[in-house]
Formats: C-alpha cells, sequence, structure tokens
C-alpha cells in the first residue's frame, strides 16, 4: 500500500498486514507517522514524546 | 457510579506500611464486581478475571500506598481532593472500574494489583509481584493525564559521602572537610555536565541534586555528612556513576551508594501502544506520549518482564506529593473508559 508522508510528502510505502496505532518512520524525514485508519490508509503525525518530572 | 469506588479508597488513607483498611476495601469491592480477589503474602491486593488458562494476560499494577500527610477527602467543582487521590489511587481504581466494566475478550485474562510500598525504598509489593507473575503485557498505575501514555521512567542513585578527620588550626593551610565536600560536589557537577554534552532532552541526562550537607566536631575531629542524588539516563547505570565519581573522593572519604534503580524505557510500536492510541482516540482525545523524570514501578519490573509496558492513569504527576493533590473526577471516568475500551479491542494476535 501507498501513501504520502504528512509532514514532507515523500511516498510511503506501507506493508500489507499493517495494523490500526501502528507507528512508521517516513523513510525520507524520519518523522514517527501513527496509522489512524487502514481502511482507507490514513496516517497522521505521530504524538511525539513529552518530558515530566515526578511519577 | 463511576468515581464511588475511588472516594471510598482515598478516604482510607494509606501511607506505606499502613495499607490494611485499603487493600480490605479494594479486594472486597472486587469480589463484588465480577472478580475473584484476595490479599497475597505481601499484602498486596489482587483481583483478577478471565479464564486462568487464557494464553493471554494483562497485568494492571497499581500501587494502594500513598506518602504520609493526610488531606480532608472532599470533593468541591467535580474534583477530588485528598492524599493519593493523583499518586495513585486514581489510577488502581481505574484499572478495577475498567476491569469490571469491560466484556473481557475469550483469550485474555485480566489482573489488578494493588501493591504496597511502592513510596518507600523497599518497593515490597512490586518486587512481590514481579517475582510472581509473568504477564504478556502491562500497565503501570501512575498520573500520565487520560489522554496520554508514558513511556519511560529515568533511574535513580543516592549516594553518602563520609569523612572525618583531626582538627587542626584554622590558621593552617589543610582544606576543611567542608571545604573537601564542597570540593567533591563541584567535580560531580563538573563530570555530569561533560556527560551532558550533547544530550538534548531531560530524559537523556544525568541530573545531580545535592541532598544535604552538614558538618559536625566534637573538639577532636571534625565530620563531613553529605547526600548527592541522582537521577539517572537509560545509558548510564548506578554502578557507572558510582564507579566515576569515586574517583572524586578524597582517598580517606567513604562512599555509598543506595536506592539503585536503572531507568527503563518501554517500546512503542506494540500491541499495547497501538491499542491505547486508538482508546484515547476514541474518547476523543488527541494522544500524546511521555518520559518522566521519576521512578515507578516500571522500573522494578520492566527489565524482568521484558514485554509490552506503558504507565497510565488520569491526574497531573505535579500535584504528586502536594498537599494540593487533587484529581478531576471527569478526567477519571474518561481514563476509566479509556481502559475498559482498550481491554474490549485488545489485538493480541498481531505484531
Amino acid at each position: 500500500m501507498q501513501t504520502e508522508c504528512v509532514e514532507c510528502g515523500a511516498e510511503l510505502t506501507v506493508p500489507e498486514d499493517v495494523m490500526q496505532g501502528e507507528i512508521l518512520p517516513c523513510p525520507e524525514c524520519g518523522a514517527d507517522l501513527e496509522v489512524i485508519t487502514v481502511a482507507p490508509l490514513v496516517v497522521e503525525l505521530a504524538p511525539t514524546e513529552m518530558e515530566d518530572w515526578g511519577e | 457510579m463511576t468515581g464511588k469506588l475511588l472516594i471510598d479508597v482515598v478516604r482510607c488513607y494509606s501511607p506505606s506500611e499502613q495499607e490494611g483498611p485499603a487493600v480490605a476495601y479494594l479486594v472486597e469491592w472486587m469480589q463484588g464486581h465480577g472478580f475473584q480477589a484476595a490479599i497475597d503474602a505481601a499484602g498486596n491486593a489482587v483481583g483478577w478475571r478471565g479464564p486462568d488458562d487464557a494464553p493471554h494476560t494483562l497485568l494492571l499494577l497499581g500501587h494502594i500506598d500513598t506518602v504520609p500527610g493526610e488531606i480532608p477527602v472532599r470533593v468541591e467543582d467535580g474534583r477530588l481532593y485528598g492524599r493519593g487521590s493523583v499518586d495513585a489511587k486514581g489510577s488502581l481504581c481505574a484499572f478495577a472500574e475498567a476491569v469490571a466494566q469491560a466484556v473481557l475478550p475469550p483469550d485474555l485474562r485480566v489482573i489488578v494489583a494493588g501493591a504496597v510500598e511502592e513510596e518507600i525504598a523497599t518497593s515490597r509489593g512490586a518486587h512481590y509481584i514481579r517475582d510472581r507473575y509473568a504477564p504478556d503485557l502491562c500497565i503501570i498505575g501512575e498520573p500520565s493525564g487520560a489522554g496520554r501514555v508514558t513511556l519511560g521512567y529515568k533511574g535513580r542513585l543516592l549516594v553518602d559521602y563520609a569523612l572525618e578527620r583531626p582538627m587542626v588550626h584554622s590558621s593552617r593551610p589543610e582544606p576543611s572537610v567542608g571545604a573537601l565536600g564542597a570540593a567533591f560536589w563541584q567535580a560531580v557537577l563538573a563530570w555530569a555536565d561533560q556527560q551532558n554534552a550533547g544530550a538534548g532532552r531531560a530524559f537523556e541526562q544525568i541530573i545531580p541534586r545535592l541532598n544535604g550537607i552538614n558538618t559536625t566536631s566534637d573538639g577532636f575531629r571534625e565530620a563531613l555528612a553529605m547526600t548527592v542524588g541522582f537521577r539517572l539516563p537509560p545509558r548510564l547505570t548506578p554502578d557507572d556513576v558510582l564507579g566515576a565519581i569515586s574517583e572524586f573522593a578524597a582517598p580517606d572519604a567513604a562512599l555509598h551508594g543506595y536506592s539503585q534503580v536503572r531507568a527503563y524505557q518501554a517500546e512503542k510500536n506494540n500491541a499495547l501502544v497501538r491499542g491505547m492510541l486508538a482508546a484515547i482516540r476514541a474518547q476523543g482525545a488527541q494522544p500524546g506520549f511521555v518520559l518522566k523524570g521519576g521512578t515507578s514501578d516500571m522500573n522494578t519490573v520492566g527489565e524482568r518482564w521484558s514485554c509490552p509496558i506503558i504507565a497510565y492513569g488520569p491526574g497531573d504527576s505535579d500535584l504528586d506529593h502536594t498537599p494540593h493533590e487533587h484529581l478531576e473526577l471527569a478526567e477519571y471516568a474518561q481514563s476509566v473508559a479509556t481502559l475498559r475500551h482498550l481491554i474490549e479491542y485488545l489485538n493480541l494476535n498481531g505484531r
């Protein structure tokens, strides 16, 4: 399956058995992309890692 | 009513080593809500649902003890005030309520554990559980916020530095034990700065803290007692740090390292994280990941179990251990719904 990186527009080849919630790195810009839905295939930028003090 | 369990458990004030009444209450509640439940040999509250021979086990590991300091329990403007409301009875009770409400997949067994003594160095409850279970998936109960998933905790090391020397006249050039202690601390800071060169985010940095320094004299000898704490990134073990800083100590000083915990950072491409992202979105929220500067039971069990693991729970961890500790009950309900969705739609057959 094919889609585009939402960050840089590069073409992205996605495995046929891709799953909802899977995180795929863009081979061009390195952005982490989250698979929001599989059919239709929709990707968004994955959540970024924030930092917090405490537990 | 979602929230009654939490209010009742927060009312059972339970600082570490005084968890008995809260544990008994939670076990009885679980027994009345479709769980099998018991108090284990460590004093933990443990309840489980699903077949004993299920091929998959999800362990929801919260803690039922709190730091000391009783806060009058009250609900004001939709907020529950009380010690432990955020850290971390909110998470633990959300686990219990979600599992009680969920229609479990037939191939899944879910265990809810309320561990004792998480807030003190023994971590007795989590150590007992770590040695007796081997789950396929684990969620640690700590406040991440209902829309966020915690992926890692830093490590920790405490070091006592002790030095004792004969008294000399203060006009002599030899440094005092206090000056030697200060020099040790400055060397530690310089070494930490060197280690942190190029480490962008706080999670990747070693953060030293001078917890205490005291000098005494009986007229014949002078003594220094100093305690230094470290928060550690994944790349540095407590032994690494202890070995490095021992180079800066005076030759006749005594260094004692304790409370040693390695950092733990979980993977985010697995069934558990995928399920959580979908479950958070299903409640209309935008998911986020977070890395924490403190420690939790993830540090205790993560390496041993080597399974998909996260920490999750409602609340703002900035309120941990504060006199203002409170939890929004609407956020608590959101976290219960999120966890229920996770359990009901968990896809264990993929990667």
